[in-house]
């Protein structure tokens, strides 16, 4: 256990050798893992809370971390170093997980900013949503209702096709908002915009996310008792 | 520290590997029958002792009731996951067995990684007469859709054997391994591994960086149960069917009879591989012959659902990388079942390009994991493999439904935290159920683990427990509990649902640890001794022959020094002494070779000692 004052901006050093340290996981002067340093996902790729990320770059960036952190390479050191080996390297791993996909993310982002609590995820319908998502459950009843006492479906399988495909549209539709609301973060973060601004684009963030969730489920719940049907 | 090798414990036969120093490329090592194939056939012979491999094999037809074959479908299994395939083998699992699958052989009852542990052994015996050294590291492949307990299983069956299991790798990773070393390929590989007994479809990126060449497993897919098992048993079910329509009697082959029939359709499956048509003769009970041509369309037809069932697995990996058939830039086929002509048919269809085959598909894993002994063993290297856990990593949650926590195909190693509280005052224990598999509800998953976070006794909601849950390089879960409150943090056990505990296993490799340790040396000593005998016998032979007159005295006082030094070490155990003496007298005995050699046949065997002719 470390109590290095990782969170001051003074310039880190290396625990082994006492160098300057470049990046959080590992320096770059003697090679030796850091066991103290906390590092969010985007410090840990050296990138800023930006998410329009390069993926090219942060798979290169990945694959350059993965050489110097990955256990393969401890096999033969300390029980220590095997253990901080497993923990950085999983942590790398995770990080692009969360990274590499845009959903995940602006979650990840929004964790770390302190916008969004673990099971805190609103599971009601947005309210513009409700008219349509109300015909659909009914439908979906009908449906099941239907196939219990053995009636023709073709005609409620149509309408279910054709809702789904209405729901997924709004999919892409919250995505490209999703898209343009990113992109009005980072442009918030270039222009070094003040808190209130950048927690009023987070809360947008987050709708977003709540409405896809909600919009995913119901596709995917369509898609199911569709394909039982 | 001894050397380290790399294990394919296959299904069906397993292999040993390890990587030259001389050439750096990795070679299979033979085993006393000089073939590199050790069938994963374990048989218990009636005084107690254990056979392994070819002689257990063909103890298959004499003493089925005491030999065990493909043990690999049973390792980390529990009774009703096998309970369809147990009806198909001829030796008994005891029916006790619920926590973990216990097989009786003979009269004495052992578990799945016990059994695997005396192939591994067997194994670890040939590389070290090979190699002519202690062998104690291992690097073992598992298919790459072996979930956690199988895992486990196979980890614990080399810690019996008495290695220390540096990796387990997965099958076809190791393939691709083997195949970039040997074909220096890059760009986008899928493998493609259908064995004895499991299939396994992987999609990896082949990478050349400044560092080095990575191998990237993008996905993973396939089915523990499913390979060329499946075809003997389907082609038994249908022959069996076959003959009770021809004969009109009660046959149903159990016991030598079906293992007879087994090894005669085994050999009519190869042969149909190679030939267009092969016909079967099978000596029934009643005395008649049953006799059968087959063609490789009834073959085809016959094995067309065990291909059908490949090609799923193989669209959820590509998916899940998301690419499609037509961008893989390679196709690799591993496993002996890649030799049936349908299948390689089918796989070049659905990729449209012709897969690669250069390398021995039953030796290409084999040789993967060798490569990655070397890579650990030095610990630098310019090859790094990148692989990920196969299947979703989950959480049972309100109503028997799964909260997957770390989704299928992730980097390994991987974590995830969750946060734990209780839901009424004073609960002392939070129950948690770990499960691994893609569907949704808890039942329907398999289940790794269940165990029962201890919390002091507080009101609901206060206590805060973080649980991480990390899979690390070999796929195998660990799970750390920390309480958020006082930051005290301690390791969870946990053992697979259907696995050994700790507390087994120890017990196990006691039983097992006294003759392992003295194995080698012993086996050194014996066999330094073997060939101490045979030349000491040479030599007096040479000597008692009449061209022996024209040695000159000097030599001949020379040799008779040697002899007497040699016979001295051949009475004590230090088998490098032996060694050592061996050489002397072969040395010694030049001279004698070339006379005896001149007067009997020509000069062609000039300067070899007597101990070589």
């Amino acid at each position: 256990m470390s109590t290095q004052a990782a969170k001051t901006n003074a310039p880190l050093v290396c625990m082994s050798c006492h160098e300057r340290l470049q990046g959080p996981l590992v320096c770059s002067h003697c090679g030796k893992l850091q066991a103290s340093q906390e590092a969010d996902y985007f410090a840990l790729f050296g990138l800023p809370r930006k998410l329009r990320i390069e993926m090219a770059g942060l798979e290169q960036k990945f694959l350059q971390l993965s050489w110097k952190l990955h256990p393969d390479n401890f096999v033969n050191a300390t029980e220590e170093e095997r253990e901080l080996s497993l923990k950085r390297s999983s942590e790398l791993n995770d990080a692009y997980r969360a990274l590499k996909d845009p959903i995940a993310r602006v979650e990840y982002l929004l964790a770390i900013e302190g916008e969004r609590k673990e099971g805190e995820k609103k599971q009601q319908a947005p309210p513009e949503l409700l008219e349509e998502v109300f015909e659909l459950n009914e439908s979906l009843d009908e449906l099941r209702e239907a196939k219990a006492a053995g009636l023709e479906l073709d005609g409620m399988k149509e309408r279910l096709h054709a809702a789904e495909a209405n729901f997924g549209r709004k999919l892409v539709e919250v995505d490209t908002e999703m898209q343009a609301t990113a992109k009005d973060w980072d442009n918030a973060l270039d222009r070094g915009a003040d808190e209130a601004a950048r927690k009023k684009i987070m809360a947008r963030l987050n709708e977003h996310l709540n409405r896809r969730s909600y919009i995913r489920n119901l596709v995917v719940s369509v898609a199911k008792e569709l394909a039982e049907a | 520290m001894g050397r380290t090798v790399g294990i394919d414990l296959g299904t069906t036969n397993s292999l040993v590997a390890y990587v030259d120093a001389a050439t750096g490329q990795p070679k299979c090592i033979p085993g006393p029958y000089g073939n590199t194939l050790c069938p994963s056939v374990v048989s218990l012979d009636s005084d107690g002792s254990i056979i392994i491999g070819e002689p257990a094999r063909k103890r298959l037809l004499t003493q089925p009731e005491r030999t065990i074959y493909s043990v690999k479908r049973l390792m980390g299994r529990g009774l009703a996951d096998v309970k369809e395939e147990v009806r198909l083998f001829p030796f008994r699992v005891d029916s006790a067995s619920d926590k973990i699958i216990r097989v009786q052989l003979g009269g004495k009852s052992f578990t799945a990684p016990e059994i695997s542990s005396f192939i591994l052994r067997e194994l670890k015996n040939w590389a070290e007469v090979y190699l002519s050294e202690p062998v104690d590291r291992a690097v073992i492949t598992v298919p790459a859709y072996f979930d956690d307990a199988q895992r486990q299983a196979t980890k614990d069956a080399g810690k019996l054997a008495g290695f220390e299991v540096l990796r387990l790798v997965n099958e076809p990773t190791a393939a691709a391994l083997a195949y970039g070393l040997h074909e220096k390929k890059r760009g986008l590989v899928a493998v493609y591994d259908l064995g004895g007994g499991t299939f396994d479809i992987s999609v990896l990126k082949l990478i050349s960086t400044e560092e080095g060449d990575i191998y990237q497993v993008l996905a993973a897919n396939g089915d523990t149960h499913l390979g060329g098992d499946d075809i003997d048993n389907l082609l038994q079910a249908f022959v069996h069917q076959q003959i009770l329509q021809s004969d009109e009697i009660d046959f149903s082959p159990r016991g030598e009879i079906a293992q007879e029939l087994r090894k005669e359709l085994i050999a009519l499956k190869h042969e149909l591989s190679e030939i267009e048509s092969a016909t079967l003769r099978l000596p029934l009970p009643n005395g008649k012959i049953f006799q059968f041509e087959f063609t490789r369309g009834m073959l085809d037809a016959l094995i067309r659902p065990v291909v059908d069932r490949t090609i799923t697995p193989t669209k959820r990996a590509l998916a899940d990388a998301q690419l499609n058939a037509e961008q893989m830039d390679e196709v690799v086929l591993v496993g002996g079942t890649t030799r049936t002509p349908m299948i390689r048919r089918t796989v070049q269809e659905f990729f449209g390009r012709s897969p690669h085959t250069e390398l021995n598909p039953d030796e290409v894993v084999a040789l993967g994991a060798a490569v990655q002994a070397n890579i650990l063993e030095r610990g630098v290297s310019n090859m790094l493999l990148l692989d990920v856990t196969p299947l979703s990593l989950g959480i049972e949650t309100y109503g028997g439904a799964v909260g997957k926590i770390i989704p299928r195909n992730s980097p390994i190693p991987a974590s995830a935290q969750e946060m734990y509280t209780t839901g009424v005052d004073n609960q002392t224990g939070i129950d948690i159920h770990v499960l691994q598999g893609e569907r949704e509800l808890a039942k329907d998953c398999r289940s790794l683990a269940r165990f029962s976070l201890k919390v002091p006794p507080a009101p609901a909601g206060l206590p805060r427990v973080e649980v991480k849950f990390l899979i690390d390089a070999n796929g195998i879960l660990q799970v750390a509990a920390r309480d958020v409150r006082t930051g005290e943090s301690r390791q969870i056990e946990v053992r697979p649902s259907y696995g050994l505990n700790d507390a087994e296993i120890e017990r196990m490799l006691e039983e097992s640890i006294e003759y392992a340790e003295q194995d080698f040396a012993e086996r050194q000593v014996i066999e330094a001794r073997t060939e101490a005998e045979s030349i000491l016998m040479a030599t007096s032979k040479a000597l008692a022959g009449e061209q022996a007159s024209a040695l000159p005295a000097e030599d001949r006082a020379k040799i008779d020094a040697v002899v007497v030094a040699l016979k001295e070490s051949v009475a004590g155990n230090d088998y490098r002494l032996i060694r050592k003496r061996i050489d002397e007298l072969n040395h010694a005995t030049i001279n004698l070779a070339e006379i005896v050699m001149n007067s009997a046949i020509s000069t062609a065997l000039k300067g070899k000692s007597v101990g070589e002719v």
